[in-house]
């Protein structure tokens, strides 16, 4: 990780399904990149999750996580939050 | 109208204008190859000899006739001997169905006879996986893999149906049902203004293009853009086939054992237009100098591939056909006659050598000639791989069938089973080294059954060639477990296999043989070359043009 590292948090809309998780903390694991936290919970549509994943990365990380996991079947939105956003 | 799973299945392979499956039967398909059966031969089941073989033969099929190919495997074994066929055609991006069965819903997680948690097993190696746990759930589950096997990106899904859901019977009702699509990228008016004006600027531009070309179907306007651009096209090696060979400005494969034309033109370039390439280590090399003094525009249908590997300074997520269209409609012709000069002078360095000896770029060219036209080649993976590509001339799309990314040796014999079959059963042409062919011949006795004119041309030199190589120039010659020593007759391998079998000494033994095959039969040809033929040019990984090496 660059000197840039900073923390980074996404917030995805998923599939409410078995499995999802899995898939999701896989892109992380792939990539060695650690999971600081990581939250979860049913959404007022029961078939949608919403979680949110914080990490530290730099720019290029951040990006590629986006992007990585946008392209997720079970992945219905990505935002990236970061020092900057929030 | 109510149907068992496995009818449902049926029913949807047909809907998705399935005609061919390749597979291996097990207990927990059987109600699978029931319905199969019952329905009579109006899809045709391919039976290999190895699932490994079934997952190669659907890619090769796949990749020879743009369709999605399917695969069919028991639970257990089955399903595991797919993973190597399965990751091949994720690297790759090839359209894959893979439909494995498993234990009964209520034995599962049990660690019950032949269970394995496929969908676990393949989850990184997939662009999607499922279970079906409901047989109510089975048909939308079809179409959404269909959907997502062919769209986009394509790439392989894996299905694990269990052998309950198979048998249990509910509503079918041939409807698509419900579910949500990817967002369809495309161009942005301000990104033409964008690329216009780069290659105003520019004076040397220069074409990369990859398998997003061919797979998108964009051979036209990728040659089109070249012309009025003046810029010569480079390939990846899954790009090769997406421009005639005798084009002017197609300078061949660029990369570690690309062409020395294409590696030197692409690195004195200014202006770099990427179109559905991915920028692999093996194409790059060094990812600092490879970009150094050149603006590069990257247009791919896979957003996480921009900037992935190589950041690009324009940067375009979108179909390359539809991206290629809108911009050809706002370009100019740009003649470039400096540019062109010096593409001329650099094909003319490239280094040929010119005899008569029985070596595998005569042998490859002579199978050419003999065979040549629209042909589709089947490659295994090694030093034989690397001399196809460089000297075998690919006039049309989709007729190269080799391993990219994955490399896996073993892939060629089956990706030529489905391939020949994808085209209507034609003479099919495999160059295979005695290494790969070693890994899965077995197949031989699918293509007999099959009755395919496949020509197996195994480039023998009794070792494993690139390691062989890599261990000459990197490890002090100590040549470590590359040297094969095996004595195998493949000429009486293929007869006892119900093939026809030769061996080629020379280029006049090689050419009678080709002169003389049968229209039913695969044949195997044993050429033996010298086992210190090298692959040239070479660039060491990680190094960059400086580095090039390109001949001994």
């Amino acid at each position: 990780m660059s000197d840039s590292a900073e923390k980074f948090t996404v917030e995805l809309l998923v599939s409410n399904h078995y499995g999802v998780l899995n898939r999701i903390t896989g892109l992380y694991a792939r990539r060695g990149f650690n999971i600081d936290s990581l939250h979860v919970n049913e959404t007022e549509n029961p078939q949608r999750s919403r979680m949110l994943i914080s990490s530290k990365g730099d720019k290029y990380i951040q990006t590629q996580m986006v992007r990585q996991l946008s392209k997720l079947h079970d992945v219905k939105s990505v935002v990236l939050m970061t020092q900057s956003t929030v | 109208m109510k149907l068992n799973g496995a009818q449902i299945v049926v029913e949807q392979l047909i809907k998705h204008g399935v005609t061919t499956v390749f597979g291996y039967p097990g207990g927990a398909v059987l109600p699978l190859y029931d319905e199969l059966y019952k329905n009579g031969g109006s899809i045709h089941h391919v039976l290999t000899a190895h699932e490994q073989g079934a997952a190669h033969a659907a890619d090769g099929y796949a990749r020879a006739s743009g369709k999605t190919g399917v695969v069919i495997a028991t639970s257990g074994p089955g399903a595991t001997n797919l993973v190597t066929g399965i990751a091949n055609a994720h690297l790759d991006s090839v359209p894959l169905v893979a439909i494995t069965g498993n234990v009964t819903v209520p034995l599962l997680g049990r660690d019950s006879f032949q269970e394995v948690d496929i969908v676990g097993i393949t989850q990184p190696i997939v662009k999607h996986n499922f279970i079906v746990r409901d047989a109510k759930a089975l048909e939308q589950t079809l179409n959404e893999a269909f959907y997502i096997a062919g769209s986009g990106r394509p790439g392989p899904v894996l299905v694990d149906i269990p052998k309950s859901v198979q048998s249990d019977v509910c509503e079918y009702t041939r409807e698509r049902g419900f579910f949500e699509e990817k967002e369809k990228p495309n161009i942005h008016p301000d990104d033409i203004k964008k690329i216009l004006s780069a290659l105003k600027t520019g004076k040397k531009p220069y074409i990369y293009a990859g398998g997003g070309v061919i797979a998108s179907g964009a051979e036209a306007e990728l040659r089109e853009l070249s012309t009025r651009l003046s810029a010569p096209v480079g390939l990846s090696m899954m790009g090769l086939t997406a421009i005639p060979d005798d084009y002017a400005l197609n300078l061949g494969m660029t990369g570690m054992h690309g062409k020395y034309a294409a590696s030197v033109a692409k690195s004195e370039s200014d202006v770099l237009i990427v179109l559905g390439a991915r920028f692999s280590d093996r194409a790059t090399g060094n990812v600092e100098e490879y970009r150094a003094d050149k603006t590069i525009i990257h247009i791919d249908i896979d957003r996480a591939e921009i900037g992935k590997n190589i950041h690009p300074h324009i940067e375009v997520c979108a179909d390359v056909k539809e991206a290629l269209t809108k911009l050809l409609a706002e370009l100019p012709v740009m003649q470039n006659d400096e540019w062109l000069k010096r593409i001329d002078e650099l094909k003319n360095e490239e280094h040929v050598s010119s005899n008569d000896e029985f070596n595998p770029k005569n042998i490859i060219e002579m199978t050419e000639r003999i065979c040549g036209g629209d042909t589709i080649i089947a490659t295994d993976v090694g030093q034989h791989q690397m001399w196809v590509v460089q000297h075998y001339k690919f006039k049309k799309p989709r007729t190269l069938l080799t391993s990219g990314g994955l490399g896996a040796m073993g892939f060629g014999l089956g990706a030529a089973i489905g391939g020949c079959m994808a085209n209507d059963s034609k003479r099919t042409v495999l160059f295979t080294g005695d290494g790969s062919f070693g890994m899965n011949l077995t197949e031989l006795s699918t293509a007999v059954s099959q009755e395919l004119p496949i020509i197996i041309i195994i480039l023998n030199n009794g070792v494993l060639g690139l390691p062989r190589q890599w261990q000459a120039a990197f490890f002090g010659e100590r040549y470590s477990c590359s040297t094969l020593n095996r004595k195998t007759d493949f000429a009486a391998l293929a007869k006892a296999f119900g093939a026809d079998g030769y061996k080629a000494e020379d280029l006049s033994q090689l050419e009678k043989i080709l002169l003389n095959l049968q229209d039913k039969t695969p044949t195997v040809i044993d050429c033996a070359i010298g086992m210190d033929e090298k692959v040239f040019p070479m660039i060491p990984p990680g190094g960059s043009i400086r580095d090039i090496i390109v001949k001994e």
